[in-house]
């Protein structure tokens, strides 16, 4: 199962999806447009473990992770 | 002879002081965990399957871990806390400048330094054009 983890206030929203199922994988793909469109940026890691912001979906990554927009503290 | 048990004396004195530090640290970690929210501990976990190995050990040992900017090389230190916690480290390790960034959201500790890491080694210049700078008040 891929992973799109959202944090938020709880911590973070888990969104679980078979990248094999095509309606699942329209919805995660909606989800990342809609996220990013908002302002959070998605990272994935690569295979050695190194984070890397990506800007289109890819079906592919196991796991992506969402966090909202920064701004100065 | 002398110089011998000198220097197993010494060995047994520093497996001794590691092993207080260790101890004394997991008993820091069990007491922080303990006064954690469920939503706090639930960004530790995340933040703790994000961090490399080194970081990992770092942020267990200390609560803190150092990161590399992807676009200067410099090492930054990020504190686990919500706010006023990065540290532009200068050569000899020492805190230079203090960096300020946070994500808009409200946000758990873990949450805030998993996307200030992300966001330094990845994005360093545009990170730091938002964010604000201060002196650190200690080294």
């Amino acid at each position: 199962m891929a992973t799109q983890i959202v944090m938020d206030h709880s911590g973070d929203t888990r969104h679980y999806f078979d990248a094999n199922d095509t309606k699942a994988l329209l919805e995660a793909e909606e989800r990342f447009v809609k996220l990013t469109g908002a302002g959070f940026t998605a990272a994935v890691r690569t295979a050695s473990g190194e984070p890397t912001v990506t800007r289109s979906f890819d079906p592919a990554a196991k796991e992506t992770l969402f966090f909202p927009r920064l701004v100065g503290g | 002879m002398s110089a011998r048990l000198l220097s197993a004396a010494g060995q047994r004195i520093r497996w001794l002081l590691g092993r207080v530090a260790r101890s004394a640290h997991a008993a820091r970690s069990w007491h922080r965990q303990q006064r954690c929210t469920e939503s706090e501990l639930r960004g530790i976990k995340l933040l703790r399957e994000w961090l490399s190995p080194a970081q990992l050990a770092q942020f267990d040992l200390y609560g803190y871990f150092d990161v590399v900017g992807c676009d200067s090389g410099k090492t930054y230190r990020i504190c686990y806390r919500s706010g006023t916690n990065i540290y532009e480290l200068d050569r000899d390790g020492r805190r230079k400048v203090g960096w300020c960034f946070v994500p808009v959201d409200m946000l758990v500790a873990g949450d805030v330094v998993l996307a200030q890491k992300i966001a330094l080694e990845t994005g360093e210049r545009r990170a730091l054009a938002v964010a604000r700078n201060f002196m650190p008040s200690w080294h």
